[in-house]
């Protein structure tokens, strides 16, 4: 017990010696502690802005809903084979799916058409969606204004229209759409809804859309070229309950679909089917990486700082030869000197650490409220800052404490 | 009689500098008994220091034996003579050697760090040392605010507060006006009376008449080993 004492006094003893020698040459330990600080700031600001950059992905495909499947009739071109065979996707083979598949919360079958909409010399391009009510549930979005697609607008093939806000904004600027007449590629179309917000994701807008039921499309907008026959689909989105297995899921549709049209088993499936979870995979791969290259750039800048360190280090030991050298004369061992220096050297690089941990708080706090882009600083990132600096102390401080350490106790005491 | 504090034996200590070899110390055999109070003199080169090197465990031998305190030097690690150092021995300079931006107290605690001992124990120690030497109010005074007999008494403070069993002073009174200096050797005798053994490194003729032994060195050898006669006492 006394033993664990005297170490811990021991070790106390050794940042009281660093912050006095610290402090006898404040200036010069201000400056060389700023390079560490600007390290740290680098590098926990990249960790954070890394973080960020997958929150707001993840967020962004979470806009999509968030559990689902989206299938689209077309062999994956995985490993450079291709096959001749063009998948087709059927409103047959939505209910098909539908009745085969458990756990299902809806599905959506969707055509897809580029319109013109014009509005008293106002005109406006966007990618209409022919769809069904399903797409609302299983993309979780309604109407903010007005109403949303129903079934009876399908079944009757009805010409309306629920416009995205920037649509809406574009033809109608402030006044009130709903229950206005639109034409769509010429044909005139009453808007029933505007849709509520969905933001952007990935640069791209997701507002900029309208939707009109599938029966519509099919009958009066139709872009017949890729599409066989009369209820063929451009894509089928299925959205599942919360904890559904999706990649078991994602095998159990492909079987149906191979059933359906008779593929035979070792052929490419002419079905391409990606699920939520692999676009988040996906994603927080590409995220990681630029995370890890943003980190990587950022720790030069820490390497400088420590660099800093050491330099400074062996200054001190110089400046402070015959202080080694007395030490020693009293008992000091090498060791002691050694841990003595290595302190200075932790103590000066984690001041400069957490003054660097402060800044890159605020500045983080600073991009979320300007620019509106999350930047989160975890427990975990700080207390590695601080750790990190550490150890960049000890590691860049190790060569000068060894090199005090080496010294001969005669030499160190005659130098002046 | 018991076994003398230190004994050197055809002690040796040989560098090379400039590519001719220095013979510092060259064959010198002598005992020192526990109690004695001894000045050790020559000019400079003369190997004094060189012989003191190795009384201190800062330096061993290159041929011959240094025993100390019935241990031999030349065989022990640099953790070894490091401990040495600290138990045994008490430094006093020239120049003193304080540290400078830190008060009297912690400077004479600083060779308990390494003795191991806490906080606590390491500054009553220190305390009671000092006060011993007459600086019981200064204990807070950094070495700037004190006069140099003040310096060089907290620098004795601080080698006699492991209690070691000898004093090991290189030229104490080398930076002192006289007064002082006959001060600091008053010390030195009273500590000696006290039963710790002196050993006293010095050029100055009078200085070493504090002494009860005199050994004088030349071109690394002792050349007059003998008992002072006109001993000074200081008053």
């Amino acid at each position: 017990m006394g033993r664990v004492s005297a170490m811990v006094s021991g070790w106390a003893v050794n940042v009281s010696i660093a912050l006095t020698a610290l402090r006898t040459n404040l200036m010069r330990s201000i400056l060389t502690t700023l390079g560490v600080m600007i390290g740290v700031l680098a590098v926990v600001l990249a960790v954070a802005v890394g973080s960020g950059a997958k929150v707001s992905v993840m967020e962004s495909i979470n806009t999509l809903g968030s559990n689902m499947a989206i299938i689209f009739p077309q062999p994956e071109s995985e490993g450079g084979r291709r096959t001749e065979t063009r998948g087709r996707l059927t409103e047959r083979d939505a209910r098909a799916l539908e009745k085969q598949l458990s756990g299902i919360v809806g599905i959506a079958p969707q055509l897809r058409a580029t319109v013109q909409l014009v509005v008293q010399g106002r005109n406006a391009s966007t990618s209409a969606l022919g769809i069904t009510p399903g797409y609302g549930v299983v993309s979780n979005i309604t109407s903010d204004v007005g109403r949303f697609i129903s079934d009876a607008d399908v079944r009757t093939g009805a010409r309306v229209i629920v416009l995205g806000q920037t649509v809406a904004t574009t033809l109608f600027g402030e006044f009130e759409a709903v229950g206005q007449s639109v034409r769509v590629n010429r044909i005139p179309f009453t808007v029933i809804g505007i849709l509520e917000s969905k933001g952007s994701s990935f640069g791209q807008d997701n507002d900029d859309v309208a939707l009109i039921p599938i029966s519509t499309v099919r009958q009066r907008l139709a872009t017949g070229s890729n599409l066989q026959g009369p209820d063929d689909l451009h894509v089928l989105f299925v959205g599942f309950e919360d904890g559904v297995n999706l990649p078991a899921a994602k095998k159990e549709m492909t079987e149906i679909l191979r059933n359906r049209y008779r593929v035979p088993a070792n052929d490419i499936s002419p079905f391409t089917i990606r699920t939520t979870e692999e676009f988040m995979e996906e994603s927080s791969k590409v995220t990681g990486i630029f995370q890890g290259v943003l980190v990587a750039i950022a720790s030069i800048s820490l390497l400088v700082g420590g660099i800093g360190i050491m330099n400074i280090m062996l200054v001190s030991v110089t400046e402070r030869t015959r202080e080694i050298g007395l030490r020693m004369a009293l008992g000091a061992r090498r060791r002691d000197i050694r841990n003595q220096f290595l302190v200075e050297a932790a103590v000066l690089c984690m001041i400069g650490g957490a003054i660097g941990l402060t800044l890159a708080i605020g500045v983080a706090a600073l991009f979320e409220s300007m620019a509106d882009f999350p930047a989160p600083i975890g427990l975990g990132t700080s207390i590695m800052a601080i750790l990190f600096s550490a150890g960049i102390g000890l590691s860049f401080g190790g060569y000068p404490a060894i090199r005090a350490s080496r010294l001969s106790p005669i030499e160190a005491l005659r130098s002046e | 009689m018991a076994t003398p504090l230190l004994e050197a034996r055809a002690l040796h200590k040989t560098y090379v500098l400039g590519g001719e070899t220095v013979r510092a110390v060259d064959g010198v055999s002598l005992s020192i008994d526990r109690g004695e109070f001894v000045a050790i003199m020559g000019a400079s080169g003369s190997g004094k220091s060189t012989f003191m090197n190795m009384i201190g465990c800062l330096d061993v031998p290159t041929s011959g034996q240094m025993i100390l305190d019935g241990i031999d030097t030349g065989s022990l690690s640099s953790d070894e003579m490091a401990i040495i150092r600290n138990r045994k021995i008490g430094f006093v300079f020239q120049q003193f050697n304080l540290l400078n931006r830190t008060t009297a107290l912690d400077n004479v605690a600083v060779p308990l760090i390494y003795a191991g001992l806490s906080t606590v124990d390491r500054r009553t120690k220190a305390k009671a040392k000092l006060t011993e030497l007459g600086l019981g109010e200064r204990l807070d005074h950094t070495p700037a605010k004190l006069s140099g007999g003040q310096q060089q008494r907290v620098a004795i403070a601080r080698a006699l507060v492991t209690e070691p069993l000898m004093l090991l002073a290189d030229e104490p009174t080398g930076a002192l006006d006289t007064q002082t200096s006959a001060d600091i050797m008053g010390i030195f005798q009273r500590l000696n009376e006290g039963g710790i053994t002196v050993i006293l490194v010095t050029h100055e003729p009078d200085i070493a008449e504090y002494a009860q032994r005199r050994i004088l060195f030349r071109d690394g050898k002792v050349i007059e080993d003998a008992a002072v006669t006109n001993r000074r006492k200081a008053a």
